[in-house]
């Protein structure tokens, strides 16, 4: 295993069980020394000039306007103010910016295992479908996945509307009578709820299809040599996908945090935040403080905080991804 | 269809000035002559929604035949992330001559050194006859930074069957009537005798107008919050007491959903509005075309209504305007007579000058709306005003929902005063 | 394989149930669309709109420079995701199959890329954008897109071409190909699936950006994002235009899915019979 960090695979041509990719041999087989040394080279200069002049660029700018009070009147005079780590210190000090990161971190993680629990589901339940079912159910993955954003968010605002939301009407449909015009948008909790509902609604899909997709390299005779012995379907998957798969579930939980910690228009669109503030989470915090109160300084020592949250949250993982590089 | 106005226009320029077409020579030194003005396009922001398409038609085609050569290109603004738009504009070397800004941000602009003082030319845009209401939010540290352009306020527009079918014989003049009235309705079975929606914080700012406050006090220097005030306390009871009167949730502004197309569906006696969202609702049942009336909001006594939360835009030079004389000139035209005039007859607002609000006869919403609007206030006019209003405003959200849905008064105005003058002090 | 019927039964009701629960938001999206303006906010739901219109689709079709941004849209994503799928091959190919010095290094700066905070970031791009006097242009728009879906392009492309077995490479090069003819004639066609899934999500990023090409083209190179939202005015949202502009939106995406996913099976099979 190992090589691979990413869960869609090709199917191996031939052989029942997946590729270990060989070591690396790559000295001396074509034009030799100098050149094959090279190589790797130039081939990873254009990604690398890319991020330094689109990424590294702006990022840097991001973070000396960190240091600055960049407002409307500075933007638009092209003065430049330095106020040092005031930015920095503010935020600090500022009980909303610890509240607000606390939250953020308690969301992704609530969210994430949502994802991945269901993605999971879904995907083994995708493997196991007719080739007619498992269609019809893609692309009902597939539309959830590409409905805009603005669509997406005011649909949801809809079916939950209080007074007139399909949802609030079949509960009590159902029998919660309760339900009729109950105000989802009034709490932090059913706020957030719905935000879950929307976030995990728009990403199983991703997760779903790609864990289909890697399912379908992994043989059919280990699934049955695993039946033969009389294991359950928990233990299946503990002991036989879940090992094969293991580095498509690193790779994905990995991009599942980093989408749903930076998750913003879900958050916004649906109730800004509210009520009172109380499920804004960081990128909505900084777009509320940076960009909608155009204090452009503020937003940005926020983001530059952000990435430090994120990076620590995520060092386990580049620890363990990156230990994977030393097996290649 | 722009190249052919514009053709048409060229067309009248050449009848009108044969002479003056000949000797456009290219320089552009002095504005001497129309000849100068060739090649060069002014270009005008407005808002959407605010020019109405006669009047579109008409300005640009007086404008290219009153300045040949030059060309007027409208580009309409969507609202949704127009702040960052408008901050972004001013900061480049070729912003837009011409800009719409609402009034209450009027001020924030002004700060930030983008609008070009037009103090000097107050007088020959007309200024001398503005109504002084609505000219207040174009002035900044006594200085003029905009022209006051169109406005409107909100008045009660009522279901004429619903209102009768309660045996409601004339509009009610104060609100004590107004509340009788309502009683009324629901007597005989209506759900929503009035849709007032628990964030609509414009209509809550007029009662806060009326009853004698406003949304912030000085304190020093600076100002603060004063939410947590009696008159405050007042004006937010009787909004909750206007919104216990139908289903209108109480977290929600008038836009989510949309007030007029729950009116559309013919079920409700009233809602507090404008009269484009009265033509919305028409536009969704015509069968209301006949049964929808209007009336100002009644103030605490008969004598004179209520007053309101004035909304309104101004027209503003970006101080980096590559054709400030254009510019003005544009202004110029816009703001005569007879466009101001044709503005308030086809789009149905208020124009600056109470002179030429016999436009508006004929338009009943209009014309409610006007007996209003001399009295009418707005927020603040101070450039940190801004920052309170945006998203998630705390005015709507902590403080009128938090009443709303039974917070005391002062404790739900401490928690939002707090919010608000944190943003009010915050650094420009 | 026997299986009792419940067991046969379970797993498609199931992905009925979820076929619903996914697809439902879609469907009150389209057939709102289809709604006369009454209908739209409505006590007891309407489920199917028998008195469907058209004039929302109208509308949204006759908003003005429609085409115009439909070009653009479809300009700047095909080439920011083209783009990327270059830069990433050869940067993939490079991970997956070469060990050098640095490598490490290269791997974290694509982990750290693709956290960037874009959203929050618009000030400086724009800055940036606005001092090489390149805004209202598509380059640039192109440009940023495809960075933020570089990461992500490198990050899959590299795991579809560590899966593809080495040794079908090799046999290759002992036929007498050369590195790249190699590369070209037995990893490419293998990668087919790895293309499509990066290539989609590629897409539906550039297709949906907004913050950025709100600032950066305000006169001109304007995308469609901008088109969807301009139905919400404060003189009153037009839910049905918004959501018949917004169906209209999702096609684009549905028919690439749709064409990606066919080659995508193609070259599998292709692949296969090759190997």
């Amino acid at each position: 295993m190992g090589a691979q960090s990413t869960g869609t695979r090709t199917r191996p041509p031939s052989g029942s069980t997946p590729p270990t990719p060989p070591p690396p041999a790559d000295r001396g087989r074509t034009a030799g020394g100098l050149a094959a040394r090279g190589a790797p080279y130039l081939l990873i200069l254009p990604a690398l000039l890319a991020t330094a002049a689109l990424l590294a660029y702006p990022l840097l700018r991001n973070l000396l306007i960190s240091f600055q009070n960049l407002n409307a009147f500075q933007l638009i005079q092209h003065t430049t103010e330095w106020t040092g780590f005031g930015n920095y210190t503010d935020q600090l000090t500022s009980s909303a910016f610890w509240h607000t990161a606390f939250r953020s971190v308690l969301f992704t993680a609530a969210n994430v295992a949502l994802i991945m629990a269901g993605g999971t589901l879904v995907g083994l339940l995708l493997n196991r479908l007719g080739k007619r079912m498992r269609l019809l159910l893609s692309l009902g993955l597939i539309l959830a996945w590409a409905m805009p954003f603005v669509a997406g968010t005011t649909v949801y605002q809809w079916l939950f509307d209080s007074q007139y939301g399909v949802v609030n009407w079949g509960l009590a449909k159902l029998g919660w009578h309760a339900m009729a015009g109950y105000n989802w948008f009034g709490g932090q909790f059913s706020t957030f709820s719905v935000i879950t509902v929307m976030i995990v609604w728009q990403s199983v899909p991703f997760v779903a299809l790609n864990l289909y997709a890697g399912l379908t390299t992994i043989s059919a005779e280990l699934f049955e040599a695993a039946r033969m012995d009389g294991a359950t379907a928990w233990r299946t998957f503990r002991s036989v996908t879940f090992p094969i798969l293991r580095p498509f579930f690193l790779s994905t939980t990995f991009l599942e945090i980093i989408w749903v910690f930076k998750a913003f228009t879900q958050v916004y669109a649906l109730n800004a935040g509210g009520p009172a503030g109380s499920t804004e989470t960081l990128p909505v915090y900084a777009f509320i403080e940076g960009v909608g109160n155009q204090h452009y300084g503020v937003g940005a020592a926020i983001s530059t905080l952000t990435i430090l949250i994120l990076l620590a949250l995520m060092s386990y993982y580049f620890r363990i991804i990156l230990k994977q590089e030393d097996d290649l | 269809m722009r190249k052919r106005r514009a053709a048409i226009a060229v067309l009248g320029a050449t009848v009108m000035a044969v002479s003056v077409a000949a000797c456009g020579s290219g320089k552009s030194d002095k504005a001497s002559g129309p000849g100068d003005f060739k090649g060069k396009t002014l270009t005008v922001w407005l808002m959407s929604g605010s020019n109405p398409p006669g009047w579109t038609k008409d300005i640009t085609a007086a404008f290219e035949k009153k300045y040949p050569g030059a060309k007027l290109s409208v580009q309409v603004q969507q609202w949704n992330g127009i702040q960052q738009k408008l901050t972004t504009a001013l900061s480049e070397d070729t912003p837009p001559d011409v800009v719409e800004v609402g009034n209450t941000q009027t001020p924030y602009y002004a700060a930030t050194g983008g609008l070009m003082d037009l103090t000097g030319d107050k007088a020959a845009l007309g200024g001398n006859d503005w109504t002084p209401a609505m000219n207040a939010s174009a002035v900044y540290q006594g200085k003029q930074f905009a022209a006051p352009w169109y406005f409107s306020n909100r008045v009660v527009v009522y279901n004429k069957k619903i209102w009768a079918d309660a045996g409601i014989k004339d509009t009610p003049r104060t609100q004590d009537d107004l509340f009788k009235d309502l009683d009324a309705i629901k007597a005989k079975g209506t759900q929503d005798a009035l849709y007032a929606p628990g964030q609509d914080w414009y209509s809550f700012d007029g009662f806060l107008l009326d009853a004698g406050a406003d949304l912030v006090r000085k304190n020093g220097d600076s100002y603060v919050s004063n939410l947590d005030s009696p008159q405050a306390a007042a004006a937010v009871n009787l909004y909750k007491k206007l919104n216990s009167y139908g289903t209108a949730p109480k977290d929600k502004d008038e836009a989510t959903p949309q007030q007029s197309d729950v009116f559309a569906k013919g079920d409700v006696g009233a809602f507090i509005g404008f009269g484009w969202e009265a033509a919305g609702a028409i536009a969704k049942n015509p069968q209301l075309k006949d049964e929808i009336g209007y009336f100002p909001i009644p103030g605490r006594t008969a004598d004179k209504p209520a007053r309101v939360f004035l909304g309104g835009s101004n027209l503003a030079v970006s101080q980096a305007s590559k054709n400030p004389e254009l510019a003005k000139d544009f202004l110029k035209l816009a703001l005569s007579d007879q466009f101001e005039g044709e503005l308030a007859k086809e789009g149905g607002v208020i124009p600056n000058k109470t002179s030429l609000d016999s436009n508006l006869a004929g338009n009943p919403f209009a014309t409610a709306a006007s007996t209003a609007a001399a009295n009418g206030g707005t927020t603040p006019l101070i450039p940190a005003w801004g920052n309170v209003e945006n998203k998630p405003n705390p005015i709507s959200t902590i403080f009128m929902t938090g009443v709303l849905q039974g917070q005391d008064p002062s404790a739900a105005a401490k928690q939002a005063d707090a919010e608000i003058n944190k943003r009010l002090s915050q650094k420009q | 394989m026997r299986r009792s019927l419940l067991g046969r039964v379970w797993p498609n009701a199931v992905a009925v149930l979820l076929f619903v629960f996914f697809v439902f938001p879609v469907y009150w999206m389209a057939t709102t669309a289809f709604k006369p303006d009454i209908d739209i906010i409505s006590r007891t739901p309407d489920f199917v709109p028998l008195h469907g219109t058209l004039a929302h689709f109208d509308k949204a079709v006759h908003a003005s420079g429609f085409w115009t941004l439909v070009r653009n849209s479809f300009t700047v994503t095909l080439g920011a995701v083209l783009l990327s799928l270059a830069i990433a091959l050869l940067a993939s190919f490079a991970l997956a199959r070469m060990r050098f010095r640095g490598r490490k290094a290269f791997v974290l700066v694509v982990m750290v890329a693709q956290m960037a905070p874009w959203e929050v970031m618009t000030i400086s791009v724009y800055m940036i954008v606005r001092d090489q006097d390149q805004l209202n242009s598509l380059l640039p728009l192109t440009l940023f897109y495809m960075m933020m879906v570089l990461p992500f392009t490198i990050w899959t492309l590299r795991g579809f071409i560590a899966a593809v077995p080495k040794e079908l490479e090799e046999s290759a090069l002992v036929d007498g190909c050369t590195r790249v003819q190699a590369f070209g004639r037995v990893v490419f066609p293998l990668l087919a699936p790895g293309l499509m899934a990066t290539s989609l999500f590629g897409f539906i990023t550039a297709w949906n950006e907004f913050p950025l090409v709100l600032i950066l083209n305000k006169q001109s190179g304007q995308t469609l994002p901008l088109w969807l939202t301009q139905f919400q005015t404060n003189f009153g949202d037009d839910w049905g235009a918004t959501m018949a502009a917004s169906t209209l939106f999702t096609v684009p995406v549905v028919i690439v899915f749709l064409i990606l996913q066919r080659k995508a099976v193609g070259g599998l099979t292709a692949g296969a019979v090759k190997g």
